[in-house]
């Protein structure tokens, strides 16, 4: 019970602690400008790999790219900028 | 006079030459123009064709086929009892799900994925997501619960590293009936993710276990999940999340109602490329608690029985691929270990271990042929006045499995 007590409390703590960054960041929810500046290629290999592998852009058409694009969007919780950037690398790329 | 007449004449001819000349050239451009235009707008009608709608309808989908060879020793008071099986295709996991997109401009998704598994057809997830700002999804209908990473991010067969879920995932329901709000939040040089959900929630079984997912919601109260993610590294490598699920979970009216369930989640993600590795690490702990209750006996329905109600599983998943190596560069090695702890007293208390090791062999980005090992031990702590202790269980399976993403 008390090794529950103490996890349950941790567990609090944590979520009170990412709460507050999150609160803060929807404050503030600027990229830093070498964030902002990051090309689509870049983010395709950096955000795709964190779930699956890299895909091929030559693997859908640019009308398929884009209904992917949102449903990968609200899968791995990318910000919009990085859906519409990884998104044209990909229709560009083919 | 003689010669200057010849002139004239050659004159003449030599401008009736270049009229038509130039007349019959004048003739061929003309033919030529017209036929490019003619091309060029029927061209143009057929760009027009087929240009892109604001809406657009797709279908994907995946399948995972296998094969499994278990034996499983289980020993009780003493005695020992040997099982031996194979399947094929590995029922449990064998799995054929088209998924079908809707999209309408750049505001509403639907999504819905049905599946054939465990011969019968099931629905994985059917609902509507709205764009609502660049920030902030809003999604409505039967979707993946937010609470660890695994159910809505790694259970797919060709994103599995490994042939099987890990061990107490499915205690924790992965969908349900309810709306939903999520996003991802540029910070700096960092990330920040949240996805919170509002649903039906979790119903408490006649044994202490939890079920979700149901359309008729069993109390007047709503079950809040929630998660919330960190990439502290500006090239998203590392995630770290927390999440919580909380609700009351028994009838309405009975002596359960008040019993409330508090369960957490801690999850890691951490892939990068150290040439010529990909190094890829996942891991999630889970712990739920419910509240004390008493539940009726399954040997005698007038007695009751009870216990502490508290479960923790987590795995942590290692894989490294050598990208950077041609000859290498299509295999991949895994590795998880899982540990599982269900209440000790209950009828399925246990405490269980297994270790997998897999090998991949990557077709394509989406398609993977795989051989992976796994052994298991479980050591029942279930109730022996129950007549539920199941003493010590030792196997060992050989996976063969092919999946893929169209």
């Amino acid at each position: 019970m008390k090794k529950y007590r103490s996890l349950h409390t941790i567990s609090l703590g944590l979520i009170i602690l990412f709460s507050i960054i999150t609160m803060s960041s929807m404050n503030s929810c600027v990229p830093s400008k070498a964030v902002a500046a990051k090309t689509g290629v870049q983010l395709w290999s950096e955000n795709c790999q964190r779930c699956h592998n890299t895909p091929s852009p030559t693997t859908f058409s640019p009308e398929i790219w884009e209904t992917v694009g949102m449903h990968m969007q609200t899968r791995a919780l990318l910000t919009e900028a990085e859906r519409d950037k990884i998104v044209e690398f990909l229709k560009s790329a083919r | 006079m003689k010669q200057n007449i010849s002139f004239k004449r050659y004159g003449l001819l030599t401008i009736l030459l270049m009229g038509i000349y130039a007349h019959s050239f004048a003739q061929t451009t003309s033919t030529v123009d017209s036929s490019v235009y003619d091309r060029l707008n029927y061209l143009e009608e057929q760009m027009n064709y087929h240009k892109s709608g604001d809406d657009h309808f797709m279908v994907v989908g995946l399948t995972t086929f296998g094969f499994a060879s278990n034996k499983t020793t289980n020993t009780l008071n003493g005695v020992s009892n040997v099982t031996k099986s194979n399947s094929f295709p590995d029922a449990d996991h064998f799995e054929f799900s088209p998924m079908l997109l809707w999209r309408h401009g750049k505001k509403f998704l639907m999504e819905f994925e049905p599946s054939f598994a465990n011969n019968s057809v099931g629905v994985n997830w059917a609902d509507i997501s709205y764009f609502v700002t660049p920030n902030v999804i809003l999604r409505a209908g039967y979707f993946v619960l937010p609470f660890g990473t695994y159910s809505k991010k790694q259970a797919a067969g060709w994103i599995n590293k490994l042939a099987t879920d890990p061990m107490g995932i499915g205690d924790v329901p992965s969908t349900d009936y309810g709306v939903e709000i999520e996003g991802g939040l540029p910070f700096g040089s960092m990330k920040m993710n949240y996805d919170f959900a509002l649903t039906n929630g979790l119903q408490l079984n006649t044994d202490g276990s939890l079920a979700g997912g149901n359309i008729v919601d069993n109390n007047n109260n709503k079950t809040f999940t929630g998660r919330l993610g960190l990439l502290p590294f500006s090239n998203s490598s590392l995630e770290l999340g927390v999440s919580g699920m909380f609700g009351k979970t028994g009838n309405y009216g009975t002596i359960y109602q008040n019993v409330k369930a508090n369960l957490y989640a801690f999850d890691l993600n951490y892939v990068k490329t150290f040439v010529p590795i990909l190094l890829n690490i996942k891991g999630q702990y889970n712990i739920i608690n419910i509240g004390d209750a008493n539940y009726v006996s399954p040997l005698d329905p007038t007695q009751t029985y009870t216990f502490k109600n508290y479960t923790t599983n987590g795995f942590i998943q290692c894989a490294i691929r050598p990208t950077g190596i041609q000859a290498l560069h299509d295999l991949e090695l895994a590795g998880r270990y899982t540990t599982y702890s269900t209440p000790a007293n209950s009828t399925f208390g246990s405490d269980q271990h297994s270790f997998s090791i897999g090998l991949n062999y990557w077709l394509s980005w989406r398609a993977v042929a795989r051989i992976a090992y796994e052994t298991y031990t479980g050591n029942s702590t279930a109730s022996q006045a129950l007549n539920a202790f199941t003493g010590t269980t030792n196997s060992n399976t050989l996976y063969l499995q092919f999946s893929i993403q169209l």
